[in-house]
């Protein structure tokens, strides 16, 4: 089985690395999309699938990250990596402060309240002129420079995102096989035991929006650097609501449902370009049937699978023993 | 005798109209099982619920491990020793076993979020673990899922998840409820391996009359949120007002 992971992540790893040589511009420019809004929707993959609080608020933090990075790097020249790290540091703390007071709600009232703060937030990305310049944005943000290599094209921009969705998703996978995973994990599944067991139910859970926001944070600097403008129009609630269903479609409590469902999110709206017409009520009719059919996704139906196969190999052993 | 490791004094607690708890004194001491028994709605398990701080008390003083805890948290209260088991057995219903018992470990490691980033697995963990199960003789898959287990095992395995928390009091819930004696048997064993091997005071619920009177050293006897009576098994099997709660006046 472990073998069979290993082997299975390094095709999947060369595949992705020759990726662009066989994409035209314009399909890799929605495959760097793709891999941006993935890092953002892993966020929910944790606050979601492991600490089981459903929040919509990730677009108003990959915004405010976005909008300062723009104007660290264009306004106060800061050097472009420089300003990413403190855009992302700021955003973390804000964050914090703010899921430190929506933590004390519970449920779905935490989920309400965070739809306020995308509110209040896409205000802000309109009207505060420090914030924002004008409503209709930031343009001409300077190019990411790495010290060694400055990002220019989309071919260079795919390679670095490849890089960082590599380190968020493990840096998450890794979460989930600490205290942290277990304690988050405990939290959804029932609150009492947590407690009984030690777990602070409230610090998890602002820990876990933390980091969550953070990883949010970091879609939101590459998505400014990569478009080279901020608008307020990058982060609308329609957003939110889109990278909650990557998660949902793809599995909500797996990094690799995250990624396949983030792809599929971007892409399937590409290839049903011809029936642009009914998308809407195709994708409404979607979501209903994959609420009923897969309440865990894709990632969901492959589990059962395997545990089906499993349970069926481990009744052949038996049955052998028998004999 | 040394000194009551859990002290309960005049407790109290009522939800609405109903008093559920009213001046509930006990002691419990290391190594001790102590039988907590009553008619149904008695009141027994809001006892422990006030204990591992599940509810605030409305009054009286519960001290645990010589620190008053009657207004601290509940996960506050796990982290100084104080374990528990529920009526049905809670686990995370999503995660395999290993996870769900790692999760002991942790509390009995003190594991800090930020630390256990970069700290490898507890090795005394599957230790730990296989003697426990070789006291309980039952072996399990550890990557199954928990919700696959058969029920009698999952309220084992609670025990042995109290266990791993290194407690210094476990509060136990009715743990014989729709075991077959087997595994009932397999219960007390564990018990008596915290209690005298551990030196872990016990707090047991059951309905179960012949393993209370069997297992327990002392036996405090609930009706009515109050106490009626407190002894040995023998005493109080052959108190007036224990058989009058049980049976009714006549």
């Amino acid at each position: 089985m472990k073998k069979f992971k290993i082997g299975g992540s390094l095709i999947l790893l060369v595949l992705a690395l020759f990726l662009p040589q066989i994409l035209t511009n314009y399909h890799l420019l929605v495959l760097n999309n793709t891999i941006i809004y993935f890092i953002s929707a892993l966020g929910i993959c944790m606050l979601l699938g492991m600490c089981g609080q459903m929040s919509f608020s990730a677009v108003s933090f990959m915004g405010l990250a976005g909008f300062l990075t723009a104007q660290f790097s264009k306004t106060y020249h800061i050097h472009t990596l420089l300003a990413g790290v403190l855009a992302i540091v700021v955003t973390g703390l804000v964050a914090n402060l703010i899921g430190k007071a929506l933590m004390r709600l519970e449920g779905s009232y935490f989920t309400f309240a965070s739809i306020g703060i995308v509110s209040i937030f896409s205000t802000l990305f309109l009207n505060w002129k420090w914030l924002c310049s004008s409503a209709d944005g930031i343009s001409g943000v300077p190019k990411l420079n790495l010290f060694f290599m400055t990002v220019k094209d989309r071919n260079q921009w795919y390679y670095v995102l490849l890089v960082a969705a590599i380190c968020c998703g493990l840096f998450v996978e890794r979460i989930r096989r600490t205290h942290l995973g277990r304690a988050a994990a405990s939290v959804r599944d029932n609150a009492i035991v947590a407690s009984t067991l030690g777990v602070d139910v409230y610090k998890t859970k602002v820990i876990c929006f933390t980091i969550a926001s953070t990883l949010a944070a970091v879609s939101g600097v590459m998505l400014v650097y990569h478009n080279s403008y901020a608008v307020e129009s990058m982060f609308t609630y329609d957003m939110s609501v889109s990278f909650t269903l990557m998660v949902m479609l793809g599995g909500v409590n797996s990094t690799l449902g995250t990624l396949l469902g983030s792809f599929l999110m971007t892409l399937l709206p590409e290839a049903l370009r011809s029936f642009q017409q009914y998308l809407r009520l195709l994708y409404g009719i979607g979501i209903i049937l994959l609420m009923i059919f897969m309440p865990m996704g894709l990632a969901g139906v492959v589990e059962s699978l395997t545990a089906k196969w499993r349970k069926h190999l481990k009744l052949k052993g038996k049955g052998r023993n028998n004999e | 005798m040394s000194e009551p490791i859990l002290k309960l004094n005049g407790i109290c607690k009522a939800f609405g109209g109903v008093v559920t708890a009213q001046d509930v004194n006990l002691e419990l001491y290391p190594g001790e099982i102590l039988g907590l028994i009553g008619p149904n709605g008695a009141g027994k398990t809001t006892i422990l619920n006030l204990i591992s701080g599940i509810y605030e008390v409305d009054d009286g003083e519960i001290c645990f491990a010589r620190k008053d805890v009657t207004r601290i948290k509940s996960h506050d209260r796990a982290r100084m020793g104080l374990a528990r088991t529920f009526q049905t057995p809670r686990f995370l219903q999503r995660s395999n076993i290993r996870d769900n018992m790692l999760l002991g470990t942790d509390l009995a490691n003190h594991a800090r979020f930020g630390k256990s980033f970069f700290q490898k697995e507890d090795k005394n963990f599957m230790k730990e673990v296989e003697e426990l199960m070789e006291l309980t003789s039952f072996t399990l898959d550890w990557n199954d899922d928990i919700s696959s287990i058969p029920y009698g095992n999952r309220k084992q395995l609670e025990i042995v998840r109290a266990l791993l928390t290194h407690p210094k009091v476990i509060l136990v819930d009715e743990p014989a409820a729709g075991l077959n004696q087997k595994e009932l048997e397999r219960v007390v064993l564990l018990l008596h391996y915290a209690s005298k091997e551990k030196n872990i005071g016990i707090i047991l619920i059951e309905h179960a009359m012949d393993m209370v009177m069997n297992t327990c050293d002392r036996i405090i006897v609930l009706n009515f949120g109050r106490l009626i009576a407190t002894g040995t098994p023998q005493e109080v099997s052959s108190n007036q007002a224990v058989i009058e709660a049980y049976l009714g006046r006549s």
